[in-house]
């Protein structure tokens, strides 16, 4: 049992019914999938994410966990620590499967649902305590209706906030270690006033929002456990960390977090990224990739009817440093030839070469593209000009486009630039998407992208 | 350098040159600086972020010749919150010292040789009136793109046409045309060139006060690189842009079916009432025409709509266009006269905003395709 609070709480718990907000994390999910379909893996450590050595560790067994390895961590990596693995390619199509099952189990109990990956959410129980009990008896009913469906197992925070909900659920997980699993709690509970006991105890690395960078600044001051973070004063936070973050981080310290669980969600951006097997250092070989994304992004802001004004690059080099350029546009876009025209200019602008390990497109600011009232131009009438040719022209083409590809598929046509020695390319599966209707697939570029989507 | 000079002419010759200075940070330090140099009684100003370059000469009592580069905008600062009268520069190896009346400021200066070496300007090689280019600028620049991703539409294209000189701009979206009658500017065999329209709108500001004077002329000289223009006391020299401007003369349609005609200031104020519904610039007005006048509307989603009806007269088939508001409005503006001509193909068609009975000036629109 995890040192810290209650597992379940029986009875009246002082605050109980105020801790509505549940965090619902399925263990090891792609991992545990595997271990399902071929029982033969059961007890050993297998991790997914890749067979080469390239890429990171999209997630792994409890079993390779006690090697040290976790996800994000390069699969070269995690290969060194523990050879003896089962190293999977992953398959995308069965998680999103499972997860779709799963995300399927908690709508049962709440319409309220904030999905945050495929296989994590965020739940709003305050609705649902008439039909289901108290917040902790939905707790352990979504983990044994989940156990029962899916096979799998799943850890439930309960707290009232999402910050500590979150908290609450990795305590609730099982540990590993070499001389075995130990099976965590599975549901446990953060009543309100175990809230800041709870919390102070825990490294400051836990919190949203302190990664590597932030967490080396705070050891230079001596802060180790939310509980030292607590303790600083908020001037001392902004005064090393800005304004923003450095209030932010006071107050998560205190244990307060407002964000309120929110369901449906409109996507903020719609965008594709990938991790290259090598680094690329040209610009004709990344422009390639970029218009395989434009294209991909394209597609799908075509299949939500959306258009969107910022277009985003996103460049992460060889040494995990990124950079990202945007560029707003009068007139939201949804054309591929467009889209790619505006991210080519960004990257044009971009030294790549250091050698670029991951490349992405995104477009934010979007907007129902039915609504679109669009500014017309000069580009489209006449036969265009010097630096920019006629543009008219595409319109016709990206709807023929569309139609060929609702007809025959997203591979029947494409852009000329991704025809290769092995015929066309076009969307490659691990690519990272995110958006509306975006197959979900994990976010293997590490968590530092997460903000760029839902998080 | 020591030199006296009245505060009112000293913080229009500072402040004037300073416009050429980059606010943002630029590659020398010295560039935030403006050069001051007195050589009699002859008092010289230049700042320049070296795209373009503002001389301004004036008069003051000189004591001492010599240069210095001063910080531009708090030397200006400075010298416009001191005491009516004179004022006193004088400048030490890196330190100047402003003082007038019981005011001392000292302040740092950039060394001299830190500032680049700028030619003098070329004499003029036409003058040309300052009214008409005044007012030609002011209907032409404000079409001008200012998106740095289309270098060359931020550029205003200057060139001989027929017996004068046309000037174009446009963003794209819309076109603004202009003749000028009289003499080519341009000098033999240059045919046309790019002027950046920043520098055009800088050129501006120097204008008005030459306009009360109806014989008022602008000198200009163009070389291989820059082109200069000069005006009471100011030369102002900017780079000049490199490439080809796009082919106007196909956009224009060979002919318009549909005619409005409509009194300006009518239309101008329909618009902008219309207009404070729109909350962003994808929001456009519809002008519905028809015999006897034309119908505003602005459907905002989150905000309401609004319509107003103008009287006009019309010939042509009823029709409805959609247009960005402010770029209408910039374009009817900018047409002389108490009344202007709407001519449209259809709503999909370039369509031109021009005074009635002459075409010397004209405005060519992209219309909005609404669904």
């Amino acid at each position: 049992m995890p040192d810290g609070p209650t597992p379940i709480v029986e009875g009246e718990a002082p605050g109980v019914d105020d801790c509505t907000v549940l965090h619902v994390d399925m263990d090891a999910f792609f991992a545990a999938v595997e271990v399902l379909d071929d029982p033969s893996l059961e007890g050993r450590a297998v991790i997914v994410g890749g067979t080469g050595n390239r890429g990171v560790v999209a997630a792994c067994t409890y079993e390779a966990r006690a090697y040290g390895i976790h996800s994000a961590m390069p699969i070269v990596v995690a290969r060194r620590r523990c050879p003896q693995a089962v190293f999977l390619s992953g398959r995308y199509g069965r998680y999103s499967e499972m997860s779709e099952r799963f995300h399927g189990v908690l709508r049962a109990f709440t319409p309220i649902i904030e999905p945050i990956a495929l296989d994590e959410a965020f739940l709003d129980v305050a609705g649902s305590r008439r039909l289901f009990g108290s917040p902790p008896a939905i707790a352990g009913a979504v983990r044994d209706q989940v156990r029962a469906d899916l096979g799998l197992h799943c850890a439930v925070g309960v707290a009232r906030s999402k910050l500590l909900a979150k908290l609450a659920s990795r305590a609730a997980k099982p540990v590993a270690s070499l001389e075995g699993t130990r099976q965590g709690a599975g549901v446990v509970v953060v009543l309100p006033a175990e809230e800041l006991p709870f919390l102070h105890r825990l490294p400051v690395g836990a919190l949203w929002g302190v990664g590597p960078a932030t967490g080396a600044q705070l050891d230079r001051i001596g802060v180790v456990t939310i509980g030292d973070l607590a303790a600083v004063p908020p001037d001392t936070l902004v005064r090393r960390l800005g304004t923003a973050h450095g209030l932010q981080l006071a107050a998560l310290a205190r244990g307060e977090d407002p964000r309120p669980v929110e369901a449906d969600r409109e996507a903020r951006s719609v965008g594709h990224e990938e991790t290259f097997a090598v680094d690329l250092h040209v610009q004709v070989d990344l422009h390639q990739h970029l218009v395989r994304m434009a294209d991909a992004v394209s597609a799908r802001l075509h299949e939500a009817d959306l258009a969107g004004r910022t277009i985003t690059v996103k460049v992460r080099y060889g040494d995990l440093s990124l950079i990202t350029r945007s560029h707003t546009v009068a007139t939201p876009l949804d054309a591929s030839h467009a889209i790619g025209l505006v991210a080519g200019a960004l990257l044009e602008a971009v030294d790549v070469a250091p050698g670029v390990r991951l490349l992405g497109v995104s477009l934010s600011g979007l907007v129902p593209a039915g609504t679109v009232a669009r500014q017309l131009s000069f580009d489209e009438v006449g036969t265009g000009t010097e630096d920019r040719p006629r543009r008219g022209a595409w319109d016709g083409v990206e709807a023929s486009v569309a139609a060929i590809r609702a007809r025959y598929g997203q591979s029947a046509v494409g852009p000329a630039t991704l025809v290769g020695p092995a015929g066309l390319t076009v969307k490659r599966r691990g690519d990272t998407q995110w958006g509306p209707r975006a197959e979900p697939v994990p976010d293997l570029s590490g968590p530092s992208d997460q903000h760029e989507g839902k998080a | 350098m020591k030199f006296r000079c009245e505060r009112d002419t000293l913080v229009d010759a500072l402040t004037t040159a300073s416009r050429a200075v980059s606010s943002r940070g630029s590659a020398s330090a010295a560039l935030s600086g403006v050069r001051v140099e007195a050589e009699g009684n002859r008092l010289t100003v230049v700042g320049t972020d070296l795209d373009l370059t503002v001389r301004v000469e004036i008069e003051a009592i000189g004591l001492d010749d010599g240069a210095c580069v001063a910080p531009a905008r708090l030397a200006a600062d400075i010298v416009r919150s001191l005491e009516p009268g004179a004022v006193t520069f004088d400048s030490g190896d890196d330190e100047l010292e402003i003082s007038a009346a019981r005011s001392r400021f000292v302040v740092r200066t950039y060394a001299v040789e830190d500032f680049p070496v700028l030619p003098e300007p070329r004499p003029d090689q036409v003058a040309i009136p300052a009214a008409s280019l005044a007012e030609a600028l002011r209907q032409v620049v404000r079409a001008a793109s200012n998106d740095d991703a289309r270098p060359l539409l931020t550029g205003v294209l200057v060139a001989g046409e027929g017996d004068g000189i046309r000037l174009v701009a446009t963003d794209s979206y819309r076109l603004a045309l202009r003749d000028l009658a009289g003499k080519s500017p341009l000098p033999e065999g240059t045919e046309q060139i790019l002027v950046p329209a920043r520098a055009l709108t800088e050129l501006q500001r120097l204008l008005p006060g030459a306009k009360d004077d109806s014989d008022a002329t602008v000198g200009f000289s163009v070389g291989d690189l820059d082109a200069t223009f000069a005006a009471a006391g100011v030369h102002l020299t900017t780079r000049l842009l490199d490439g080809k401007f796009p082919d106007y003369r196909q956009l224009i349609p060979p002919g318009y079916p549909n005619q409005l005609r409509v009194g300006k200031e009518a239309l101008l104020d329909a618009l902008r009432r219309v207009r404070l519904l729109v909350r962003d610039n994808t929001t456009p007005v519809r002008l519905s025409m028809r015999p006897g006048g034309v119908e505003l509307t602005v459907v905002s989603q989150e905000v309401g709509h609004a319509s107003e009806d103008v009287d006009a007269d019309y010939e042509g088939e009823e029709l409805t266009v959609a247009f960005n508001p402010s770029y209408l409005i910039d374009g009817v503006e900018a047409v002389l006269g108490d009344e202007v001509v709407l001519e449209t193909v259809d709503a999909t068609k370039p369509s031109t905003v021009r005074a009635p009975d002459h075409d010397d000036y004209r405005y060519l629109l992209m219309p909005v395709r609404v669904s």
